[in-house]
């Protein structure tokens, strides 16, 4: 039990950093971890499966954001002056604005590539592990990626010659 | 010449190949000035979403996400709730004891009446369980369906109530000696706070009373309806409103070819 709850709090700094970046906002992020939290600890022993605790608790995450989002589009969008993330100190090699620009193009992702792209490149999770949490196959992860990477390219105007496309 | 693929590059980029794989796809990268142009692009693009919400990771976590203490005020809850049932066991003893010294000779306790009070009963003990709080999972929806429909003699539907937002659990079968088949179905379902929501169903050979009725309980409500074929009592805390519009949801998908009583009378 103690263990369960020491594992659970291990995971919570990185549940609120991919809820962040979802929602990019801290408030509903927030929420998001904590009806996470809560729904494990309801459901130890019931519904975890016997395996490592990251990927279960990133599948309900995943889960009540979608959720989330589909009540959200019913009852119409939410504009929030919050939503621009603190930039905070960039690295030397990243401007503010280009910073500003790439959050933006994130949100602007269709909501499964976002998923995936936070998942693999913020998280550093295995593609297989990924594709487990999204109950998705391997290929279906990759392009969504290979997609979600391009369109970032695009909307940040760094693509002016997409070589990988032709690379065989 | 190798064979590098997109995928293979990606794979690379993101840090998933083993040491040969990745040394190959540097030694490809060398003669390929483009790709590793591009490669280098999409390298600053993941250190740049790094950059953006990393270092959420190293921020204090509010109290409000500490596990421990979502676990005790969990349990807490629980804990309330297992009071009120002992308080409710209590009050419905002084009830039945107070109705039995009083009783007029010729008039018995409404059936209907013992009906809600089991459905309560069964609520207040069940919903507090974790590992044991359903007989048989909700992913088992066509099991309980036969299994239910056959024990208590009358065909039943698992009502789907996601758009409510409630998730089903499960169900059991429970013991209903004060009715002809003896024999009652629980299902329960959970929303996405949990708190939990039972469906208490019988067959409604025999039983004659009003066709709805609606009974505080604790800080539980009941509503109860008839149907030519089943009783059903919807227990939890929502509000009655909420349970009147989860009870057309659940009347329509339960029996499906009956027609539904007037709630609108309540």
């Amino acid at each position: 039990m103690v263990d369960f709850l020491d594992e659970l709090e291990a995971c919570v700094p990185a549940l609120r950093r991919y809820a962040r970046a979802l929602t990019r906002n801290i408030d509903h992020a927030d929420d998001l971890v904590q009806d996470c939290l809560e729904r494990a600890i309801s459901r130890r022993g019931l519904f975890r499966p016997s395996g490592p605790m990251r990927p279960w608790l990133f599948t309900i995450l995943v889960n009540l954001h979608r959720n989330a989002r589909r009540s959200e589009q019913r009852r119409g969008p939410h504009l929030d002056a919050d939503s621009l993330p603190d930039l905070g100190t960039p690295a030397p090699q990243h401007s503010h604005l280009a910073l500003a620009e790439l959050s933006r193009a994130i949100d602007g992702l269709p909501l499964e590539q976002k998923e995936t792209l936070l998942l693999v490149t913020l998280e550093g999770m295995a593609y297989a592990e990924a594709a487990s949490i999204l109950d998705i196959p391997l290929g279906t992860l990759m392009s969504r990626l290979g997609r979600a990477r391009a369109n970032l390219r695009l909307s940040t105007g760094e693509a002016q010659e997409p070589h990988l496309r032709s690379v065989k | 010449m190798m064979d590098v693929t997109r995928d293979t590059l990606m794979a690379y980029l993101d840090g998933q190949l083993d040491g040969d794989a990745s040394a190959a796809v540097d030694a490809w990268l060398a003669d390929n000035p483009d790709a590793a142009i591009e490669l280098a692009q999409l390298q600053r693009q993941n250190e740049a979403i790094n950059t953006l919400f990393g270092p959420v990771a190293s921020e204090p976590v509010p109290p409000r996400l500490n596990p421990h203490r979502l676990a005790l005020a969990q349990s807490r809850r629980r804990w309330q709730g297992a009071a009120r049932a002992a308080m409710i066991v209590g009050v419905l003893g002084i009830g039945i004891a107070a109705g039995w010294l009083l009783r007029p000779v010729t008039d018995t306790p409404a059936l209907h009446n013992r009906l809600i009070a089991d459905a309560v009963s069964a609520h207040t003990v069940f919903v507090a369980e974790n590992r044991h709080a359903v007989e048989v999972a909700g992913t088992e929806t066509d099991h309980l369906t036969s299994w239910l429909s056959n024990r208590l003699g009358t065909g039943l539907a698992m009502p789907d109530l996601a758009t409510a937002g409630l998730s089903f659990l499960g169900g059991r079968l429970l013991p209903a000696p004060a009715i002809p088949g003896g024999r009652a179905a629980q299902l329960m379902y959970e929303d996405s706070a949990g708190e939990r929501v039972t469906l208490y169903i019988t067959p409604s050979a025999g039983i004659d009373g009003p066709n709805l009725e609606l009974v505080r309980l604790g800080s539980d409500n009941a509503l109860y309806w008839a149907s030519a074929t089943i009783t059903c009592t919807i227990v939890g805390p929502q509000s009655a409103e909420t349970l009147q519009a989860l009870a057309d949801s659940v009347f329509a998908q339960l029996t499906p070819a009956a027609t539904a009583p007037a709630y609108r009378e309540l």
